[in-house]
């Protein structure tokens, strides 16, 4: 499989995987702060928003996108969980791009990537 | 001996039937797959009843679409390990099994004592785990 590498020295590739919706409790939000935390820190940051994820981006979405927006994190929401919940694209937040499990697979195969599942 | 590395494990603790955690663990596999890559799933608490070959090949009937096929996830998983040329494959963890009676999984998964969970994890390059017991 192939395992692009990315960026410099000094910092790390992170993908966080949400799959909470942001009323399942405090962990849920805390886990997204974790990824501004991370980017402000100066590392890549990607957040996958999955299952009840994404209702974190449902309308202008949770105000922690907002956060992982002005962190320059980079946000996507599984299509398939959007489809299931009946959500739409155009009834998204603005900070969240649709992407696939293809996108997951791809940053996993990265040779520096760290992933959490949450 | 050198020791097979695989790209991905996941270790699925989650309760199957809570949420939508079990179709995530195999569309992300099957997403791996298709890109070439070789995933092992690490089945334990209630995601041990998945493999059960007591399941058949396809759930009860739907009232609604009587004709309708619907594979079992023993049977989705069964295929997915024959389609993948070895390169997926499901493990029961051994303990979860027995305490739940889970013991009669379909033959082409592995079961392993958790005293193994670490090496599992040693043998791949990526570990995930979906938790939640």
């Amino acid at each position: 499989m192939e395992a692009p590498t990315s960026h410099g020295a000094g910092t790390a590739s992170y993908f966080l995987i949400e799959s909470k919706g942001n009323w399942a409790g405090p962990n849920a939000g805390t886990f997204l702060m974790d990824a501004v935390a991370l980017a402000e820190a100066g590392h890549r940051v990607r957040v996958f928003l999955v299952e009840d994820g994404v209702l974190s981006a449902a309308g202008e979405g949770a105000p922690e996108l907002a956060r992982l927006a002005e962190a320059k994190v980079e946000v996507y929401a599984d299509d398939f969980s959007v489809a299931q919940r009946a959500l739409t694209a155009t009834a998204l937040s603005p900070h969240v791009v649709l992407a696939n499990m293809d996108t997951v697979a791809a940053a996993l195969a990265e040779d520096d990537c760290r992933a959490v599942w949450h | 001996m050198k020791r097979r590395m695989w790209d991905l494990l996941l270790i699925l603790t989650a309760p199957p039937h809570s949420g939508d955690v079990v179709t995530s663990a195999l569309r992300l596999s099957q997403a791996v797959l298709d890109r070439g890559g070789s995933v092992r799933i690490w089945a334990c608490g209630y995601s041990t009843m998945l493999t059960q070959d007591t399941f058949g090949d396809t759930k009860l009937p739907n009232t609604r679409n009587p004709k309708g096929h619907y594979p079992s996830p023993s049977a989705v998983i069964q295929r997915m390990i024959a389609d993948s040329d070895g390169r997926f494959a499901w493990i029961g963890c051994t303990a979860c099994s027995e305490e739940r009676g889970a013991v009669h999984h379909v033959p082409q998964v592995r079961q392993r004592s958790p005293e193994r969970l670490a090496l599992t994890m040693a043998g791949a390059r990526q570990t995930l785990y979906l938790g939640g017991a």
